[in-house]
C-alpha cells in the first residue's frame, strides 16, 4: 500500500506512532525512576545540589556518562528514563529513513537528496561524530 | 460565565508563576542550598510548565520560547540543563502536533525540508558554540535574544494568505507549492513561495539560536514562511511545527552526549506543557487573547531583563 503513498502521508503515520510510544514510554520511564522502582544512578536527594552545577562539574562530581556509554547504565532509573528521552530526539531520523525510497519511487531526485543530507546530518550528530562535540 | 472562567484561569497562571518566583527569591535558594525536598523543584516546574502551556497556546505561541528564559531566571537549575530541557520540550510539543497537521495538509513536509536541513547543520553549531561559552555570556546573549523575541512578537504583521507571483527557480525546483483544504472556509487554498534562498540564510540564523539557547523558534519559523516565502499563514504555522521537530532534534543530541539533559527535568516539563496545551485549546474560544498574549509579553521581557542582568552581573 506504501507504494502509492505519498511522502508526506508516510512521514505523518510513522511520526504519529512514534510519537505516542515515545510520549507512553516516557511516563513509564518517569514512575520507574521517580516513583522508586528503579535506583537512580545519582541519588534523588542529592539532585538539589547538583543541578545548578554547569554539566562539566555535574559530571565530575557525579562521574556520570558522556556519548553512547549510558547504554550501560540502563539498570539505573535515571538512565532509563534518558533513554526514553531520546526516543524524542530519534523520532525524525527514522521517518526520514523512511521516506527515503518513497521519494526515490516518485521519482523526487531532488527530494530524495534532500532527506539522504538529513539523515546524514542527524546521524552524525546522533553518533557523536561532530568535528568539537566531545 | 465562561470569560470570567478565561480571566480566572489566567489570574490563576499569574499566581503559579508568582508562587515560583518567590520560592526562587528566597535566602536558601539564592545561596544555592536546598531547604526544601528534592520532589518541591520537579512539582513546581511541572505546576509551571502546565500554566506555561495554557498560556503558549492562548498567546499562539511555542512553550519552548517561554520555557528557557522564564525556568531559567526563577528556577535554581543551570542553565546547561535548562536549555537541554527547553529543546526536548519544544521538541516532544512539535511532535505532539506535527502528524495531524501533516495528515491534513496543514504542514507541507516538501517545504519544511529544506530549511530542516539548513536549521539542523546551524543548530548543531550553535549548540557547540552555547555549551563552550561561560555562563554570564550566555545569560547576556539569552536576555538581548528573548527581549528581541519580544519585540518581534509585538511588531510583528502575519498575513492569512501572502500574494506571490510565482515561485522562484529554487522554490520551483524544490516543488514548493501544493493545495491543502482549509476547513474553516471549506475552499482548498493553493499556494507558492518564492525567495527561497533568502529564506534559507534567514532559517541558517534561526537554527543558530535555536541550538545556542535550546528555544523551540516558531517565533522566527512563521514569519519566514509566511512574510518572506509568502506561505499562507496556517501552513507556515503547521510546517513551523515539523521544521521545528527536525532542528530541535539534532541540537538535542549535543546536548544529550553531554550529558546536559536530566529526565528529572525533562519528564515533568513535558508532562506539565501538554496537560496545560490540552487546557489552552479548550479555553482559546473563552479567554481574552489580547490579554494574555500581554502577559506573556510582559514575562518574556521580565525574564529576557533579568537575565541580561544576571548575565552583566548587575542583578546576580
Amino acid at each position: 500500500m506504501d507504494l502509492k503513498r505519498d511522502p508526506q502521508d508516510i512521514y505523518a503515520r510513522w511520526l504519529g506512532a512514534g510519537a505516542w510510544l515515545a510520549f507512553a514510554l516516557s511516563l513509564l520511564a518517569l514512575f520507574l525512576y521517580a516513583g522508586g522502582v528503579l535506583a537512580p544512578f545519582v541519588p534523588l536527594e542529592r539532585l538539589p545540589q547538583l543541578w545548578g552545577l554547569p554539566v562539566e562539574r555535574f559530571r565530575e562530581q557525579t562521574g556520570a556518562p558522556t556519548d553512547w556509554d549510558w547504554i550501560g547504565y540502563l539498570r539505573y532509573g535515571d538512565y532509563v528514563g534518558l533513554a526514553a528521552v531520546c526516543l524524542f530526539a530519534v523520532l525524525s531520523l527514522v521517518c526520514y529513513l523512511r521516506v527515503l525510497p518513497a521519494f526515490l519511487r516518485h521519482g523526487e531526485r531532488l527530494q530524495a537528496a534532500l532527506v539522504a543530507a538529513q539523515i546524514v546530518v542527524l546521524l552524525a550528530a546522533a553518533s557523536h561524530l561532530i568535528p568539537g562535540a566531545r | 460565565m465562561p470569560q470570567s472562567l478565561g480571566r480566572n484561569t489566567i489570574t490563576g497562571m499569574r499566581l503559579v508563576l508568582l508562587a515560583a518566583a518567590i520560592v526562587w527569591a528566597s535566602p536558601a535558594a539564592a545561596a544555592g542550598q536546598s531547604p526544601v525536598a528534592w520532589w518541591v523543584w520537579p512539582l513546581a516546574l511541572f505546576a509551571v510548565t502546565f500554566a506555561l502551556g495554557v498560556v503558549a497556546v492562548l498567546a499562539g505561541v511555542g512553550g519552548g520560547v517561554l520555557f528557557v528564559p522564564i525556568v531559567g531566571a526563577f528556577f535554581p537549575f543551570h542553565l546547561d540543563f535548562v536549555r537541554g530541557a527547553g529543546l526536548l520540550l519544544a521538541l516532544s510539543g512539535a511532535l505532539a502536533a506535527a502528524p495531524a497537521l501533516l495528515a491534513n495538509g496543514l504542514a507541507s513536509l516538501r517545504l519544511a525540508m529544506p530549511a530542516a536541513l539548513v536549521g539542523s547543520v546551524t543548530s548543531i553549531v550553535g549548540a557547540l558554540i552555547g555549551l563552550a561559552l561561560p555562563a554570564d555570556i550566555l545569560y547576556t546573549a539569552l536576555g538581548a535574544t528573548i527581549l528581541a523575541i519580544a519585540l518581534v512578537m509585538w511588531r510583528s504583521r502575519r498575513s492569512d494568505h501572502p500574494e506571490v507571483p510565482a515561485n522562484d527557480p529554487l522554490g520551483a525546483a524544490l516543488r514548493l507549492h501544493g493545495v491543502y483544504h482549509d476547513q474553516a472556509t471549506g475552499r482548498d487554498v493553493e499556494w507558492k513561495v518564492w525567495r527561497t534562498p533568502a529564506a534559507l540564510a534567514a532559517f541558517a540564523g534561526v537554527g543558530v539560536l535555536a541550538g545556542m539557547f535550546g528555544l523551540g523558534a516558531g517565533w522566527a519559523n512563521v514569519p519566514v514562511f509566511n512574510l518572506l516565502m509568502g506561505a499562507p499563514l496556517k501552513l507556515s504555522v503547521g510546517s513551523s511545527g515539523l521544521l521545528l521537530s527536525v532542528v530541535d532534534s539534532s541540537a538535542a543530541w549535543i546536548y544529550l552526549h553531554r550529558g546536559a539533559v536530566l529526565p528529572m527535568l525533562v519528564a515533568p516539563s513535558v508532562i506539565g506543557i501538554m496537560l496545560g496545551a490540552r487546557i489552552g485549546v479548550r479555553l482559546l474560544r473563552i479567554a481574552p487573547a489580547a490579554a494574555v498574549r500581554g502577559t506573556v509579553l510582559a514575562l518574556l521581557a521580565f525574564a529576557g531583563g533579568r537575565a541580561l542582568l544576571k548575565g552583566l552581573g548587575v542583578w546576580a
